[in-house]
């Protein structure tokens, strides 16, 4: 990360602390629902951007985190034991939805993913003695912790913003590590990457992993700030949202989902002036940002950066 | 001299052709063996098969004693058996730098120790070391795919020895392979075998060489004897 990375991450910051102070309560809402989604985001940025792995699954994964946290809390359990389970079970069933990628990839492993998230959302729909059906689960508590009630927006944006940083750190941690490299490694060449030792099925299983695990803690996240949650939130169009922001935001950049993230659920709610034809405008200008910068808008950045400073070798990570 | 690399009565076919026909030889400790053959003679899928790239159909090939048939290549790696391969195999987005510590860090540690321990996976040093051995200390942050093909080669070379192998497969290397390999060769008296089209290098640097031809070994023996062995002629020029 060079020095304008790092500048332009601390503006941001800044920018993300003082934001709710400049905002209505629905305001507040959509940024709270920005960080959660992020998270999710960020896992899946892993295990599509970095390792190379295409998932269609990450908004099945936020779905079985939200579920989790939701009937552990009222089952009694304290939340922070909830958000640990929640991110756990992910992991687990990540890791096992990893072994499809070891025998197909690209578009086939599309559609396995595909078909993992048309199973959960049928799961979350016909299972009413767990889920309680397309009736969902309606009075999700915010949790408290040491005193500190995260029930009011404001509380709950800044303890979503918290989980974020958090979670965005270790990311960051383990992709500078040599897990990193591996992952890279196995998105541009997984038979060289084997031949100088690198377990690549270790490696493609921990992609997976732990990209879902992102998703669990997203959803953990997203019950309490929604407070009701039902089956078709978790559908195909969560999936396909979640992959839009990586893509919108620079596939493989660190700080690409926060950037499509903030797309992704601002850009409609500005298009509603509109009226009814938001959506319509929304997809265009998804087009139209495709058609021209198809490497996303950091990729974009990076490339406007080398044209005007040819000494600025990289805009991110 | 032990052997340091046992090939017995190795076999591949695809679909009705048999690209390997039982084929057995021992790469000794410290040689530098060549294979040659025209093109289509099976060299690179020996190599596959050896390498564990490719399932052999039958046979068996050891490393220092030990049966490895049938071993992933990762594992042959940890084992001290490295290789390049004929196309490029750089990693085109990692800079020049994180290529060899690539190459160099799954023999360090533990899966746990590579993630939370330091970023270069202490060998951070060894890669300067390797950059400026290669002459492109200049290059040692940018994209590994913004470098020239000749550039690239020595990259792909320098990270086939990173890890330190005591057994290396070089599946044809350029020109400016020959001097880093022989370097290497003598520093650390590595065992090597190349799969080679220049006659010249075969000539120059090969202690001993293979012949190949539609699969299966047609002469074996020092360079001077087999540029003379009828057979051989007969291979090449044949057709």
């Amino acid at each position: 990360m060079n020095r304008l990375a790092v500048l332009a991450a601390a503006a941001a910051a800044v920018f993300a602390v003082t934001a709710p102070f400049l905002l209505k309560p629905f305001g507040i809402y959509l940024i709270s629902m920005w960080a959660v989604l992020t998270i999710a985001a960020i896992g899946l940025n892993l295990t599509l951007g970095y390792a190379g792995q295409v998932s269609l699954a990450q908004g099945a994964f936020v779905g079985i985190g939200a579920y989790t946290v939701a009937l552990l809390t009222q089952a009694g359990f304290p939340f922070s034991f909830a958000f640990v389970a929640a991110g756990i079970l992910c992991f687990a069933v990540g890791w096992v939805l990893g072994y499809p990628a070891l025998r197909v990839q690209h578009h086939y492993l599309a559609f396995v993913t595909l078909a993992f998230t048309t199973l959960i959302f049928l799961v979350l729909r016909n299972e009413e003695w767990l889920t309680g059906g397309i009736y969902g689960i309606n009075g999700i508590a915010r949790p408290a912790f040491f005193g500190w009630s995260t029930a009011k927006a404001l509380d709950f944006y800044y303890f979503s913003l918290g989980m974020l940083a958090v979670l965005a750190l270790a990311t960051w941690w383990m992709l500078r590590s040599p897990w990193g490299r591996a992952f890279v490694a196995l998105r541009e060449n997984p038979i060289r990457a084997l031949s100088l030792g690198l377990d690549t099925r270790r490696y493609t299983l921990m992609a997976f992993a732990i990209g879902s695990s992102l998703g669990g803690l997203s959803g953990a996240l997203y019950a309490p700030l929604v407070q009701f949650i039902e089956p078709a939130s978790f559908a195909l169009g969560l999936s396909f949202n979640l992959l839009l922001m990586v893509i919108v935001g620079g596939s493989g950049y660190f700080f690409g989902p926060f950037i499509g993230a903030l797309i992704a659920v601002l850009l409609p709610e500005w298009m509603r002036i509109t009226q009814g034809y938001y959506l319509i405008v929304y997809a265009a200008l998804v087009m139209v940002m495709m058609a021209f910068c198809p490497a996303g808008i950091l990729g974009l950045a990076e490339r406007a950066l080398k044209a005007f400073a040819p000494r600025v070798k990289e805009a991110a990570p | 001299m032990s052997a340091v690399l046992q090939v017995s009565n190795l076999r591949k076919s695809f679909g009705g052709i048999t690209a390997v026909d039982s084929v057995s030889f021992e790469v000794r400790e410290g040689e530098i063996l060549g294979i040659i053959g025209p093109n289509g003679s099976g060299k690179s899928t020996l190599f596959n098969c050896v390498l564990g790239q490719l399932l052999p159909n039958g046979g068996e090939v050891r490393v220092d004693g030990k049966p490895t048939t049938g071993m992933r290549p990762c594992d042959l790696n940890r084992l001290g058996v490295s290789r390049t391969f004929q196309l490029l195999q750089v990693f085109p987005q990692l800079s020049v730098r994180d290529n060899l510590i690539l190459a160099g860090q799954e023999h360090q540690g533990s899966m746990v120790s590579r993630l939370i321990g330091r970023a270069d996976a202490g060998l951070g040093g060894a890669a300067d070391t390797m950059i400026e051995f290669f002459r492109l200390s200049h290059l040692s942050e940018e994209p590994a795919g913004l470098l020239s093909y000749g550039q690239q080669k020595l990259l792909d070379a320098a990270m086939a020895f990173m890890a330190g192998p005591r057994l290396v497969l070089l599946d044809e290397p350029a020109g400016g392979v020959n001097l880093t390999m022989q370097a290497y060769h003598a520093e650390r008296k590595a065992t090597f075998v190349v799969i080679e089209h220049q006659m010249e290098f075969v000539m120059a640097l090969c202690t001993r060489v293979l012949v190949l031809a539609e699969g299966r070994i047609i002469a074996e023996g020092a360079p001077q004897a087999i540029r003379r062995d009828p057979a051989v002629i007969e291979a090449y020029l044949g057709h």
